[in-house]
């Protein structure tokens, strides 16, 4: 599962324009994987680590 | 006189063209940077990891391009060309929300400036899809990253 899917678990109601503007996710293919670059929506609390473990 | 001078500087300037070597996965809704693992010609040595850090300023004429395809349908396909880590310029932001097909075929260019010590060019994509995972075709033709000095700083 992907730390897109993870996200789309936690908040179903996410869409893919919030990707597009307040949430971006990036991945610089350093071995280090998919990470959270920016979360700035406006209602929901940026996951936690347990949350996405 | 001056005028030559110009042109032989420009013509040592670097510049440097790489492909894709190897298939890559990505996930969805992520801006990924492009893997190139082939280089076919880099003339100052400046072009590791994926990353270009010109050791020469100037202004560099960058050229992107990358072959998308995968299961599922794609619902958005971006190329982005990256500045010291965020997005310089976006080349490409195709919505396909009645497209089942990738665009296999993804290319743009810009004009960057670089400092010739610390700026860095590198090429991410973003793909959203409805269903599916995206891959990025390895191909010398459809996932290539390239640039040259075009005018001194």
């Amino acid at each position: 599962m992907t730390l897109y899917d993870k996200i789309m678990a936690l908040y179903p109601a996410l869409t893919q324009q919030d990707f597009l503007t307040t949430i971006r996710l990036q991945n610089d293919s350093d071995g280090r994987g998919d990470y959270i670059a920016k979360w700035e929506h406006p209602t929901l609390a940026r996951p936690t680590e347990e949350q996405l473990a | 006189m001056t005028a030559a001078v110009t042109l032989a500087a420009l013509g040592n300037g670097p510049a440097f063209s790489a492909y894709a070597s190897t298939n890559q996965t990505i996930s969805a809704s992520t801006n990924t940077k492009i893997v190139f693992g082939t280089e076919e010609f880099d003339t100052n040595s400046n072009f590791v990891s994926s990353t270009f850090t010109p050791t020469v300023a100037g202004y560099y004429q960058v050229n992107i391009g990358a072959g998308p395809y995968g299961s599922g349908e794609p619902s958005r396909q971006s190329l982005l060309c990256f500045k010291n880590g965020s997005t310089y310029k976006r080349l490409q932001d195709v919505a396909t929300p009645t497209s089942s097909a990738f665009i296999n075929a993804f290319s743009g260019s810009c004009l960057v400036y670089c400092n010739g010590s610390t700026d860095y060019i590198e090429a991410y994509i973003f793909i959203s899809v409805k269903s599916g995972t995206p891959v990025i075709d390895s191909s010398s033709g459809y996932t290539f990253f390239q640039a040259a000095l075009i005018r001194g700083a």
